[in-house]
């Protein structure tokens, strides 16, 4: 326990002290953050749940798009903020700026959450690749669909409102770093402290028998649901703070971004490990790491040398980091190996 | 558990990693001015990214080569860091982040469209970074309040409205009827409302007004309408991959229309590669090398072409042009100046009023340029099937008469 407790206060220690220690890794730091929270979140459903979903983009779009709108919605008229021609140039005040954050981070949290619950109800019937196939088509559709719609900007794009004019020049990285750092830590608390209750080993039912499970008496359908409203929530999330960040929303690019956001957050916690509570972290930090290396070490390769990387991981470790630490290393997972058992199981073969 | 004891080694391997990879270098550094881009390499702009970076690296060699910049009595020479955005506005923005944090940048050059332009300004602005961009046209650019945000090229509003004029001109001063379809990004858009304006102020009338995904690749839909409708103009934007997919399935589908005007003709190269399938097509440009405008690194642009052709194997659409004439504004800026400090070269920058190859430049408020008017060229093709852009309006450019209304394919 004692090392656990270690453990932890390692790591908010280094979060609470990284942007000061490496300033100019604020922005990349943020990010890897949203990414722990989406690769995490997704781990959910596809780790312990054993539902792909590529359909998570949708709630992470949908938390961008309104914690944007409601914070300029708030002070301003929304079709005047978002209308190109307009010769008006609006600014929020400080208080409004982070007024608006505040309440647009609620809404981006919440209104995700309920629409999971209702498509959830409407298709968490389907299963294996059909319920996959749908959810890709959500995220998609989503990305259409908002591409039309004038009020929040259609294909021009919305621009968030500018960080107000306070504290300095690192303000602003400051200021979003620890907000996602934060919807981190309250990510993760709120997953670890599900995963101890009985509600994990519900999912995992519905992973390795969901028939059985069902014949055990326990509601799936109300399990997969709650489950994947849980998701949403921390995806809306982590969409409204990355918002912000990048400081302009594009429907199918930024937002709605399955082809990107959507595949890496899969990618993310297959490679970590999924199933487990810190695979995904593990995953999301080391792909962030080979992404960003790529990105500067393979101009205009990138994506090849990605795509090796992802060949690697599917070849050499699929059960993930985590999965073959725990192959390779078993006794440190508690798990305890009896010599003379395998000794004579080997010389029975 | 004893996993922690791996979680945590691995967390010190991250921070060491960090520490070490901090390499923060100044702006300039010995006799160099680092200037940062992010350039589309790959993704759905890479091949106006090229044309971008081209141009850029045209004009470094130009003034490298012809004395540098001088600044204080001293001589530097411009170098450039690129990434690459892959024309995705969310990677663009940490781009800069990173150009200017972790790179150590001070003075940006702008990224391909406008789109992408957008999700930088943001972040030079904050930083007091001046930006002067040669690819981001959007309206909506200027109308921020962005202080150092300086754009070389007219407006996106400003790209088709000139067509509508023509077209009623054509019309004996009568309105017309106009068929548009415009890509669903930030820089199509921004023609749109420009041409929706110029629908209202000759009181014609829109007749077919389609959205077209970002990854054009068909637009077969609005054709069959157009065909049924019979507009008399029809507008088409969507950067290259748009002007090809027009082009191409017009000619597939024999959809005879008297005007079609659009964007990015040149750096689609239709007029090399589709020959006569697109002649007849009326395209904006923001520059074509027949004008006369001059320089001296650059001399005009009919020596700017063909110094472009012969390093880089292609005749110079206007994107490399203004990519230029980005770097000829910032060698102004900082002479002007006689400094590097960004306070001192924003305001050099806000007073130029300069004339290049690629035509004057002078920065409204805004930061759009407004001494230079869009052209119009016309794809026309001789007996022979060669094909060239000829400039058709405003007549004081004008290097041929405009052929008007298009004939049907059944007569060609």
């Amino acid at each position: 326990m004692s090392k656990n407790i270690l453990l932890y206060s390692a790591i908010l220690i280094f979060g609470l002290v990284a942007p000061f220690v490496f300033p100019a890794f604020k922005v990349q730091l943020s990010i890897l953050c949203v990414l722990i929270v989406l690769a995490t979140t997704w781990n959910i459903q596809g780790g312990e749940m054993g539902y792909n979903t590529f359909g998570n983009i949708l709630f992470y779009g949908l938390g961008m798009y309104l914690c944007a709108s409601v914070q300029v919605g708030m002070f301003f008229p929304l079709a005047e903020w978002t209308e190109s021609g307009g010769e008006k140039t609006f600014v929020h005040t400080p208080a409004q700026f982070f007024q608006g954050m505040a309440v647009g981070l609620v809404v981006a949290a919440v209104v995700p959450t309920i629409v999971a619950g209702l498509i959830g109800y409407a298709i968490l019937g389907l299963r294996g690749h059909y319920f996959a196939i749908c959810t890709l088509g959500l995220g998609v559709a989503a990305g259409e669909i908002s591409g039309g719609i004038e009020i929040i900007g259609a294909g021009q794009g919305f621009t968030t409102p500018p960080f107000p004019e306070v504290g300095g020049l690192e303000a602003r990285g400051e200021f979003f770093y620890f907000l996602s750092f934060g919807a981190l830590i309250l990510t993760f608390v709120a997953v670890r402290a599900i995963y101890s209750t009985r509600f994990r080993l519900i999912l995992n039912a519905i992973r390795d028998n969901e028939d059985k499970a069902e014949a055990m008496g326990i509601e799936t359908m109300k399990y997969k649901i709650i489950g994947w409203m849980v998701s949403a929530f921390f995806c809306g999330l982590a969409g409204g703070i990355m918002g912000g960040l990048v400081g302009y929303i594009d429907s199918t690019d930024v937002a709605f971004d399955g082809r990107e956001m959507g595949v890496f957050m899969v990618l993310m916690a297959i490679l970590g490990g999924k199933g487990t509570l810190w695979g995904p972290v593990i995953g999301a930090t080391v792909f962030h790491i080979f992404k960003e290396g790529f990105w500067t070490f393979f101009l205009g390769w990138q994506y090849v040398a990605l795509g090796v990387l992802i060949v690697v991981i599917v070849i050499y470790f699929p059960e993930g980091i985590m999965g073959w630490l725990r192959e390779k290393y078993p006794e440190k997972f508690g798990e305890v190996i009896d010599e003379k058992d395998r000794k004579a199981q080997v010389e029975l073969k | 558990m004893k996993i922690s004891k791996i979680i945590l080694s691995f967390i010190s391997a991250v921070a060491i990693l960090l520490s070490t990879s901090v390499t923060s270098f100044a702006k300039v550094v010995g006799d160099k001015i680092v200037l940062g881009a992010a350039i589309s390499l790959t993704g759905k702009y890479s091949s106006n990214g090229v044309h971008t970076q081209n141009g850029y690296n045209m004009a470094v060699d130009r003034i490298n080569s012809m004395g540098g910049v001088k600044v204080g009595g001293k001589t530097y020479k411009f170098e450039i860091i690129y990434y690459d955005d892959e024309s995705n506005p969310k990677r663009a923005a940490q781009l800069a982040e990173r150009l200017i944090s972790q790179d150590g940048v001070e003075f940006m050059l702008g990224p391909y469209s406008s789109g992408l332009t957008k999700a930088i300004a943001p972040v030079t602005e904050k930083y007091g970074v001046p930006m002067v961009e040669a690819n981001g046209a959007s309206r909506s650019l200027f109308t921020k309040g962005y202080k150092y945000l300086f754009a070389v090229l007219a407006p996106a509003n400003l790209y088709l409205d000139v067509a509508i004029d023509l077209a009623v001109e054509k019309n004996n001063g009568k309105p017309v009827t106009v068929a548009m379809a415009f890509e669903q990004d930030a820089f199509s858009q921004d023609v749109r409302l420009g041409v929706l304006d110029a629908i209202k102020r000759t009181g014609s009338k829109k007749v077919i007004d389609d959205k077209l995904p970002k990854e054009l690749n068909d637009m077969a839909a609005t054709l069959v309408k157009v065909k049924q409708m019979k507009p008399d103009v029809l507008v088409v934007s969507g950067h290259t991959k748009g002007a090809l997919t027009a082009i191409r399935q017009i000619a597939e589908m024999k959809v005879d229309v008297p005007m079609l005007a659009m964007t990015h003709c040149d750096a689609a190269k239709l007029s090399k590669q589709h020959g006569k399938n697109s002649q007849y097509a009326l395209c904006a440009s923001q520059w074509h090398k027949t004008l006369t405008y001059k320089d001296n690194f650059f001399k005009d642009g009919m020596k700017y072409a063909a110094d472009f052709e012969k390093e880089f194997g292609y005749d110079p659409p206007y994107q490399s042009a203004e990519s230029s004439a980005a770097l000829l504004v910032f060698k102004d800026a900082f002479e002007r100046a006689n400094s590097f400090d960004q306070k001192k070269v924003r305001d050099a920058l806000a007073a130029t009023n300069m004339q290049t190859f690629y035509g004057n430049i002078k920065f409204a408020e805004g930061g759009q340029n407004v001494d230079k008017p869009m052209v119009l060229f016309q794809v026309m093709c001789d007996g022979s099937g060669k094909c060239e852009n000829k400039v058709v309006a405003p007549t004081k450019w004008a290097s041929a008469k405009l052929i008007h209304p298009i004939p049907k394919w059944s007569e060609r």
